[in-house]
C-alpha cells in the first residue's frame, strides 16, 4: 500500500509540475512579447514607446534565460508570492485566498444541501425499485441534471427576489444572499449524488451480509440504518470531494449572475481584463487543490472501507 | 471447422435484431428521440419557417409582449423572439456534438490502450484522468479563451480536453470485463480468430454502453457551451443563441418574463431529450440484470 501511494504521489507531482510549466508560459502563449501584453492592458494603448517596454522588461527579468525565469516563479508561487494583480494591484494570493474563501462557503451549502436530500431519497429509492417513489427520483434526476444553471438562476431570482422579495437578487453580505446561488448549485450535484447512492444501494442490498441480517430476524429498515447506509454511502465520499473541487471555480456562472466575488468571479473577470497573474495564480491553484481534494478523498475512502485495506487492486 | 460449427447456428439477421433492439428500449428512449428529432428538424428548416428575420431591429416594437404578429413578443432591441429561438440552437447542438463524437473517439481509444497495456501506461493514463476529470470543463474554457480568444476551435479544444475522460474509464472497464468473459472464452477455446472475436463480441458489447453515455454527456455539453456563451466568451453577439438571449434578458426579465423563459425552456428541452435517450439507452427493460 506504501509503494501504490508512493508511486501515486510522484505521478501527480510530475503532473502538478506540467500544469505550472503550462501556466507559466501563458504570457508567452497569449502571442507575442509579455512586456508589450503587460504594458497593453495598463495603458490601453496599441503605440507604445519601445524604450518603456525594453525598461519594463528589464525589471521584470523577461530579458534572462525561460528557464531561469520558470525557476523564479515557481519559487515564488511555492512561497505564496504570485505576484500583483494588474488590475487591483493587490498581491494575487492575497485575493484568490479571500475569493477561495466564499467559494468554498457555498460550494460546501450547496454539497450540503445535496447530501441531506440525497442519501435518503437514494436509499429509499433503491429499497423498492421500479416503485412510485424510485420512477419519480429518476425523474427528478433526469430534470436536474438537464437544468441549466443561467436558467434556473434568474427565474428563481425572478420569482424569490423580484415577485416575493424574500430573498436578494445579487450580492454576498448575509446568509440570505447564500440561498438563492446554493439553490442554483445544488441541482446537478445532487442528482448525480441520488444516482450514485441509488445504485450504490441497490448493491449493497444484493449482498450476502444483507440477507444473513434478515435471516437473523432484523427488519428491512434496521438492516438499512445499520448496514445498507455505511456501505451504500462510500462512492458518496468520492463524489463529494470530485464535486467540491469541481465547483471551486467550476461555478463561475452563478458567481457572476449572482454578483459573488467568489473564485470563478475572479477568474471570469481575469479573463475580461487579461490580468495574466492573476490567471496564472487561479489555474494553478485551482489544479492544486483538486489534486489534493481527491488525492485526500482517495484516503478517506480507504479509511472508512475496511474492505479496501490491504486491497493492492484499487 | 470449428468457426463452421460456430456459425451454423441460425444466425439473427440484422432485421430481427433490430426489432429486438428497439422492443428492448425503455419509454424515455422513444420520447427522448421523438422531441430531440423534431428539436433538431426545426433548427434544420428555421431560415423557412422563421417568421421574421432572427437579426431585424424594430426599434418601435421593442418588448412587445405576445401577439397575433409577434406569437412570443419582442426583444430588447425589437427581434422578433419566436423567429430567434427557432434558429438559436444552431451553434450550441453544433459545438456539443461535435465536442462528444471527438471525447467518444479519443476517450474510447485511450481507454482501451489503457486497459491491454495495465502497467505504468495504464496508471500514467488513469492518473490523467483522475485529474484532469475533477478540473471543471469551464476553467479550461477560459484559460484557452484568455490565450487563443473565442471561437469554435477554442471551444471544441477547450471541452475535449475533460470530455475524454469518462470514456476512457468506460472502455477501459468495458475492455477489461468483456476480456474475461465466459462467451469470450468460449469462442477463443472454439479457435475464432481475434479478428472475428473483436468484431463480433468486443465491439457489439461495447457501443450501447459508449452510446448511453454519449447521449449523457451530450446534454452536459450543452448546457456547458450555453454557459461559455451566455458569459460571452463562446458565440458572439449579433448571432441569435439560446444562452446569449437568456443573457440579454437579465435586465428586462422582471418586465418581460418570457424572454428568460423561452430560450431557457429551448436549452432544457434539448438537454432532457438527449438525456432521456442516453437513460433509455442504458437500461434493458426486457432483462433483469439492468446496466
Amino acid at each position: 500500500m506504501w509503494i501504490q501511494a508512493l508511486r501515486r504521489s510522484l505521478i501527480l507531482c510530475l503532473m502538478l509540475a506540467i500544469v505550472s510549466v503550462i501556466a507559466f508560459l501563458l504570457p508567452y502563449m497569449t502571442g507575442g512579447d509579455p512586456a508589450r501584453t503587460i504594458l497593453f492592458s495598463r495603458m490601453r494603448d496599441t503605440a507604445l514607446d519601445p524604450h518603456a517596454v525594453e525598461a519594463l522588461r528589464v525589471s521584470l527579468g523577461l530579458d534572462r534565460p525561460l528557464y531561469v525565469q520558470y525557476f523564479t516563479w515557481l519559487w515564488n508561487a511555492v512561497r505564496g508570492d504570485l505576484g500583483f494583480s494588474f488590475t487591483s494591484s493587490q498581491p494575487v494570493a492575497a485575493e484568490l485566498i479571500h475569493a477561495l474563501g466564499v467559494s468554498i462557503t457555498l460550494a460546501l451549502t450547496a454539497l450540503a444541501i445535496a447530501v441531506i436530500v440525497a442519501l435518503p431519497l437514494g436509499t429509499l429509492a433503491a429499497m423498492r425499485p421500479g416503485g412510485r417513489l424510485d420512477n419519480f427520483t429518476t425523474l427528478m434526476i433526469q430534470t436536474f441534471v438537464a437544468t441549466p444553471e443561467y436558467w434556473f438562476a434568474p427565474m428563481s431570482a425572478l420569482v424569490f427576489a423580484l415577485y416575493l422579495g424574500w430573498l436578494p437578487s445579487a450580492g454576498w453580505d448575509s446568509w440570505r444572499s447564500l440561498v438563492l446561488p446554493a439553490l442554483t448549485l445544488t441541482l446537478r450535484p445532487l442528482a448525480y449524488f441520488t444516482q450514485v447512492t441509488r445504485a450504490a444501494m441497490t448493491d449493497v442490498l444484493r449482498a450476502p451480509y444483507i440477507t444473513a441480517a434478515r435471516s437473523r430476524g432484523l427488519g428491512m429498515h434496521g438492516t438499512v440504518m445499520r448496514h445498507g447506509i455505511r456501505n451504500g454511502s462510500l462512492p458518496v465520499v468520492t463524489f463529494f470531494a470530485l464535486w467540491l473541487a469541481g465547483l471551486l471555480g467550476g461555478s463561475v456562472v452563478v458567481e457572476v449572475i449572482f454578483a459573488i466575488p467568489g473564485m470563478g468571479r475572479l477568474l471570469y473577470d481575469a479573463v475580461i481584463n487579461r490580468d495574466i497573474p492573476m490567471l496564472q495564480g487561479g489555474f494553478v491553484c485551482i489544479v492544486a487543490l483538486s489534486i489534493l481534494i481527491n488525492t485526500l478523498a482517495d484516503a478517506l475512502y480507504v479509511l472508512i472501507n475496511p474492505a479496501m485495506r490491504g486491497n493492492h487492486d484499487h | 471447422m470449428a468457426v463452421a460449427l460456430y456459425n451454423q447456428r441460425k444466425r439473427p439477421s440484422a432485421l430481427s435484431g433490430v426489432v429486438g433492439f428497439i422492443r428492448r428500449r425503455h419509454w424515455t428512449f422513444f420520447v427522448g428521440s421523438t422531441i430531440f428529432l423534431v428539436i433538431l428538424a426545426l433548427l434544420l428548416i428555421a431560415p423557412w419557417i422563421s417568421p421574421y428575420d432572427p437579426a431585424q431591429q424594430g426599434l418601435r416594437f421593442r418588448l412587445k409582449p405576445p401577439s397575433a404578429l409577434h406569437w412570443l413578443g419582442t426583444d430588447h432591441l425589437g427581434r422578433d423572439l419566436l423567429s430567434r429561438v427557432l434558429i438559436g440552437g444552431r451553434f450550441t447542438v453544433t459545438i456539443a456534438a461535435v465536442t462528444v463524437v471527438l471525447s467518444v473517439v479519443i476517450g474510447t481509444f485511450i481507454g482501451i490502450i489503457s486497459g491491454r497495456s495495465r502497467g505504468l501506461i495504464d496508471e500514467v493514463l488513469m492518473r490523467t484522468v483522475d485529474l484532469l476529470i475533477s478540473i471543471p470543463d469551464v476553467v479550461i474554457a477560459i484559460f484557452l479563451v484568455a490565450i487563443f480568444g473565442p471561437g469554435y476551435g477554442t471551444l471544441i479544444a477547450s471541452l475535449t480536453i475533460v470530455g475524454w475522460t469518462p470514456f476512457a474509464r468506460l472502455a477501459r472497464g468495458l475492455t477489461l470485463s468483456i476480456n474475461s468473459q465466459e462467451y469470450i472464452r468460449a469462442a477463443e477455446v472454439l479457435g475464432c480468430t481475434r479478428r472475428f472475436i473483436i468484431f463480433r463480441h468486443v465491439i457489439p458489447n461495447t457501443i450501447r454502453p459508449i452510446a448511453a453515455v454519449a447521449f449523457l454527456r451530450f446534454g452536459h455539453k450543452l448546457i456547458t457551451v450555453g454557459g461559455l456563451s451566455f458569459l460571452g466568451l463562446g458565440v458572439q453577439p449579433p448571432a441569435a443563441d439560446w444562452a446569449l438571449m437568456l443573457a440579454d434578458a437579465q435586465a428586462y426579465a422582471e418586465r418581460m418574463p418570457i424572454l428568460v423563459i423561452a430560450p431557457g425552456l429551448a436549452i432544457f428541452l434539448s438537454a432532457l431529450s438527449v438525456t432521456w435517450i442516453g437513460h433509455g439507452l442504458n437500461i434493458d427493460t426486457k432483462k433483469s440484470s439492468g446496466h
